[in-house]
């Protein structure tokens, strides 16, 4: 039997059903829904074991289908549908809900749902990785690095929530889309960054993190009215990240910083997907974080080597960053790209006027800038002891390996 | 060659709490090995068990529906196998795919009635 599963099918049919059923039966029954869609995989993990159907997403529709008329039955102020849903406009209405367009139609629903302003933001993007992208409490946990307990507290209030507010099944209003697209693409930006810069070790859910932002970002896209330069541009930014992920890491599963990289391992397509991205995001007239961000990214995946960096036009991109997002992590990159540039007595005014605990689990960045500040002083002593100390600071197995081999090539 | 049962004890899925990615993980290796042993014709049969148990008991024949034991002692399936003897089996079952969601497998040897 050569039938493969495609990769990932289950956990993005999840979401896909989820949205359908949500449309149609309303927000309120969306635990329900929940359970009921995760009872769909678990029968199919069970029966596909014996033989596997000749087309499995069709059969996840179908049954997916089936359980829909079973909830249905199951919830009893609906009593009265199931006739008219075996016959007549609601089935018709009903099947029209699996077509392909209206499946994604759903989906963006939801992602709206997901970050709709009565939920708290860190409600919002557990919501959006259970209920969009298929993700379990404790896949979420392990994402964030957060209790299973805290994420299953955070779905409960979430859901509460939108029951309570009565909150629709719908896009916002045409003069709302554009402020809700805002924060809409911050969930999707942050969803990625968990991936890309996370201090998680787990490589699989980084990659899983990453490859769910694009996908959203993607359906976002291919609605017109939702199209903006800042979305292009964002849609950029997680493609030329992305095009390095493998790169990031080695066969042993440690770090590879960028200096070291296989750029011949860079996924080149995407870097081409990323670039037209770009050019799309200009023929618009909003400018946004994502506009230069991208155009960092872009920098760094255009220079054939390290040594070829432009950091001259990444320190400018990263100046009209802080324009518009003046934070302590624009500043600690400015801070990283005078290292480069030898501009020390820049890096070190930088640094000084850094605030570290705004930094978080990224303090150790911090920590190891100041450690090759004075590697590049001369001062190995102090360098050594800022090594250490960005060892301390690091959760992530990977990144303190990475720094432990610095710290012994220093010392020998 | 005789013929043996292997008894799949534990991991329920839907307690467990699995993902839906992790259910398709599990499911693929369980495919896989289905398959193994379907290309090397030892695989006679075998059946997934719904885990809703009723039992009936005594001379009274009482029915009760459970909840009986602990879920990590309930059958959740079983496949039957052609071996020469249960150390064969015993290897054939290395590739069961859930010891580390604290499954377990038995193994029983069909018996076999003189004519």
């Amino acid at each position: 039997m050569e039938k493969k599963i495609v990769d990932h099918l289950f956990r993005h049919h999840y979401g896909k059903m989820v949205a359908i059923l949500t449309r149609f039966f309303g927000l309120s029954y969306i635990e329900t829904i929940e359970d009921a869609v995760q009872d769909t995989f678990i029968k199919a993990t069970l029966q596909w074991r014996k033989q596997l159907p000749d087309n499995p997403e069709a059969w996840l529709t179908k049954v997916a289908k089936n359980r829909t008329i079973d909830l249905l039955r199951s919830i009893k102020a609906e009593k009265n549908r199931i006739e008219r849903i075996n016959s007549g406009p609601s089935s018709i209405a009903l099947n029209e809900l699996f077509l392909d367009y209206e499946i994604e139609d759903s989906q963006l629903r939801m992602i709206f749902v997901a970050c709709h302003p009565s939920l708290k933001p860190q409600e919002q993007i557990a919501f959006a990785l259970k209920t969009i992208s298929g993700f379990s409490t404790k896949e979420i946990a392990a994402a964030l690095l957060i209790k299973e307990d805290t994420i299953a507290k955070r779905l409960q209030r979430a859901r509460k929530t939108i029951v309570k507010n009565n909150i629709q099944f719908d896009f916002p209003p045409p003069h709302a889309i554009q402020e809700r697209l805002h924060r809409v693409m911050e969930v999707v930006y942050l969803t990625f960054n968990e991936g890309f810069h996370s201090t998680n070790n787990a490589e699989l859910i980084r990659e899983d993190l990453c490859g769910e932002a694009i996908r959203l970002c993607k359906l976002l896209i291919k609605k017109e009215e939702f199209r903006s330069g800042s979305l292009y541009a964002l849609f950029a930014l997680l493609c030329f990240h992305a095009s390095r992920l493998k790169s990031k890491t080695n066969e042993s599963n440690e770090i590879v910083g960028i200096r070291e990289q296989d750029r011949s391992q860079w996924h080149f397509p995407l870097i081409d997907i990323a670039n037209s991205a770009m050019n799309k995001s200009m023929e618009y007239e909003d400018l946004s974080i994502y506009h230069y961000e991208a155009a960092i990214a872009f920098e760094h995946v255009k220079a054939k080597t390290f040594e070829e960096t432009n950091w001259k036009s990444i320190l400018k991109w990263y100046t009209k960053l802080y324009e518009l997002q003046p934070t302590s992590f624009t500043s600690l990159n400015i801070a990283i790209v005078n290292l480069q540039l030898n501009e020390l007595n820049t890096v070190k005014k930088v640094l000084e006027n850094l605030k570290i605990k705004d930094l978080g689990q990224r303090q150790y960045l911090y920590f190891g800038s100041y450690a090759e500040y004075y590697l590049k002083r001369g001062e190995k002593a102090l360098a050594q002891s800022f090594y250490e100390k960005a060892i301390s600071k690091t959760s992530n197995s990977l990144e303190r390996e990475y720094l432990r081999k610095k710290l012994a090539q220093l010392k020998s | 060659m005789k013929d043996f049962m292997m008894i799949f004890i534990g991991a329920d899925y839907q307690e467990l709490g699995l993902s839906p990615e992790e259910l398709q993980g599990r499911m693929g290796k369980w495919m896989a090995w289905g398959e193994k042993m379907g290309a090397q014709g030892i695989l006679k049969g075998g059946e997934a068990l719904v885990p809703k148990i009723k039992r009936i008991i005594g001379k009274d024949r009482t029915v009760s529906d459970g909840p009986f034991a602990d879920s990590k002692e309930i059958v959740g399936g079983y496949y039957i196998v052609t071996a020469e003897d249960a150390d064969k089996v015993v290897e054939i079952a290395q590739d069961y795919p859930d010891y580390d969601l604290g499954g377990t497998v038995e193994i029983r040897e069909v018996m076999v009635f003189d004519r």
